[in-house]
């Protein structure tokens, strides 16, 4: 469970501060699939890197599985986002010199899982994401809806308590675009996975249990699955 | 600490196989070479050092140099004296001699070598000076009105071509007039010429010691006792076992009486070291941390992913330090080939030096030394660029 507390992240520009989130406060049950959307510029993103602690709030409280994440300090938020968090990124982010097998065991090698568990689960991993035959092609021998699911597969492989999304459709065609949202639906609803989604597109509210809009780094409003509408591209 | 140098390492090694070739070959290219830089010019120094301390043994000083007790002109007794250095155990040769300052004058050429009078088979037990006759013979234990001669010292015609004052071309069986100490002028023929490679022997002039006692009106004296041990190294434990047999006289070792010559000229070329030394490590340096610094800068997104997944930092900088270890093995490794190569070539092609050819002397600890030094160039050129770039906060560096 997320639990958030009246975070603020405000930015010094010079002599102007940029208020990127103005005292949000919100809570995700376990087993939800909250999408977070808004205008560019509202927030949503800066939003999901303090969920993700690739960020810390200038103020205001944060607990992620009863944890109070500010009182981590770095090695602490490491090791955390490495066992509870797993991240997708809008472009992959990859590691090219890696093939799909290797990017997706890098997390567990580093909790010291064996080289033979490591590829057992990363091969069940990988065929879950319907890449199974894929298993040695580098990054750039794959499509970008291939990469994005090597990614997704990525931040499953611990087993993540959260798994936090940030746009990652935003560089894939619509049909490409429905197989990662389908692959978040099942994850949610088969292994009742949390799930953290950024998106600006109208189209994804449908895959969505609440969506929280936010406007100039506050939450707007927030709506359930039955209030969200469904526009279908 | 395992799991991270386990995946810090599994990184290094992906990184260097399906990385860019060309830069890493090219790197450890320069690495290499820099490695043959650290040792190749010591190695020269030490072969020139070696060649000069030979020359010092065998064509000035033997082993010891007795020379007379304070306050004195003269060994005195020189016959009973040199009897008994002969029979101490380890000695193998002893030659009583005289050094004096002459004129020696040819066809209005006048020099002012220094001249050595020895008796030429006891000379024989000490030096090599008699087996470097190239024109002419060596003296002979009767001789009277003979001299030996440095090459330097005959010259040739035309002095342009002389690197001392010379004779202007003497040769073999044509005479000269020597001007002792003592006002006292003979004339004496050339017997030999020497070219020993050794600029000592070869600048100056010899006479028997028969001779010159002639001049003089001087009998069983010397004011140098040259000894040749058997084994070069222990010189200090001999002339402690002179003293227990009763010499009594000032006795020095080669390496104490060419000290400040050979010293002057190894610290010329140990500065000339140094510096080669640390243009070559400073080379080193740049070039691997421009290499990993390029590397983590053109991997800076790649890094702050690395981070968000959970990979510490710490693993980032090993895999890096990994790889300059790896660029540092292998250019030592291939370092290693090409001096190989270049010893082989400068064993069938020796440098010429003034002194005579010199092959680099290539010892362990210079081998352990400069293995070290890159080693430790290398951790610190792959740590720092490493150390900087995953400084940076993971939203920057995601953000490029």
């Amino acid at each position: 469970m997320i639990i958030g507390r009246d975070i603020k992240r405000i930015y010094g520009m010079g002599a102007v501060q940029v208020r990127a989130l103005d005292g949000v406060s919100l809570e995700i049950q376990k087993g939800e699939f909250v999408g977070v959307m808004g205008s560019s510029g509202s927030g949503k993103s800066t939003l999901l890197h303090m969920l993700g602690l690739l960020d810390r709030p200038t103020s205001g409280f944060i607990s992620i599985d009863g944890v109070d994440v500010g009182t981590l300090d770095e090695r602490g938020r490491t090791v955390f986002r490495l066992k509870r968090l797993g991240y997708v990124f809008q472009d992959y982010a990859l590691v090219p010199e890696l093939t799909a097998q290797e990017n997706v065991y890098l997390p567990s090698m580093v909790r010291g899982m064996s080289s033979r568990e490591c590829t057992l689960v990363c091969a069940e991993i990988l065929s879950l994401v319907g890449l199974g035959d894929r298993i040695h092609h580098l990054p750039g021998e794959m499509s970008g809806g291939e990469q994005q699911r090597v990614a997704i597969a990525r931040a499953l492989v611990n087993k993540p308590t959260i798994l936090l999304a940030d746009e990652p459709c935003a560089n894939l065609d619509s049909q490409n675009s429905r197989i990662i949202l389908d692959l978040f639906k099942r994850l949610n609803k088969d292994l009742h996975q949390t799930i953290v989604m950024v998106s600006h597109e109208e189209w994804h509210k449908s895959y969505f249990d609440r969506i929280i809009y936010m406007k100039d780094g506050v939450i707007e409003t927030e709506k359930n699955e039955d209030q969200a509408g469904i526009e279908t591209p | 600490m395992f799991e991270e140098s386990q995946v810090a390492f599994f990184l290094a090694k992906r990184s260097i196989v399906r990385g860019n070739k060309g830069t890493l070959y090219l790197t450890i290219l320069i690495i290499g070479m820099v490695f043959v830089n650290l040792i190749f010019l010591p190695s020269i120094i030490s072969g020139v050092a070696v060649l000069f301390n030979q020359q010092s043994i065998d064509y000035s000083y033997g082993n010891l140099v007795i020379e007379p007790k304070k306050n004195q002109i003269y060994i005195n007794n020189v016959d009973e004296l040199q009897k008994k250095i002969e029979r101490i155990p380890g000695v193998t040769g002893v030659s009583p001699r005289f050094i004096t300052g002459a004129t020696i004058v040819y066809k209005g050429n006048a020099v002012t070598p220094v001249l050595y009078a020895v008796n030429p088979n006891d000379e024989r037990r000490v030096l090599k000076t008699a087996s470097k006759v190239v024109s002419g013979e060596y003296l002979s234990e009767a001789d009277t009105g003979q001299v030996v001669i440095g090459y330097r010292l005959a010259g040739n015609e035309d002095e342009k071509l002389d690197v001392i004052p010379s004779l202007g071309g003497v040769d073999v069986g044509q005479a000269v007039d020597i001007t002792f100490n003592n006002g006292v002028t003979r004339q004496y023929r050339i017997k030999g010429i020497i070219n020993s490679d050794s600029y000592g022997a070869d600048s100056n002039a010899f006479i028997t010691k028969k001779e010159y006692e002639s001049v003089f009106g001087l009998e069983n004296k010397a004011n140098q006792i040259l000894v040749r041990t058997q084994e070069t190294g222990n010189e200090d434990k001999m002339r402690n076992t002179l003293m227990s047999f009763g010499v009594q006289e000032k006795i020095w070792t080669w390496e104490e009486k060419s000290a400040n010559f050979l010293n002057q000229i190894i610290g010329s070329f140990n500065i000339i070291n140094l510096i080669g030394t640390v243009v070559s490590l400073i080379i080193a340096v740049v070039v691997i941390f421009i290499v990993i610094f390029i590397n983590t800068v053109y991997r800076r997104k790649q890094i702050g992913i690395l981070k968000a997944i959970g990979i510490d930092r710490s693993i980032i900088i090993k895999s890096y330090i990994f790889q300059a270890l790896f660029i540092f093995a292998i250019g030592t490794i291939i370092g290693f080939f090409f001096l190989f190569l270049i010893l082989q070539l400068l064993a069938a092609n020796p440098i010429v030096f003034p002194g005579g050819p010199v092959a680099p002397v290539v010892d362990s600890m210079l081998i352990i030394r400069s293995t070290i030094s890159l080693l430790a160039v290398s951790l610190i050129a792959g740590y720092v660029p490493a150390w900087i770039t995953t400084k940076e906060d993971i939203l920057s560096a995601i953000r490029g």
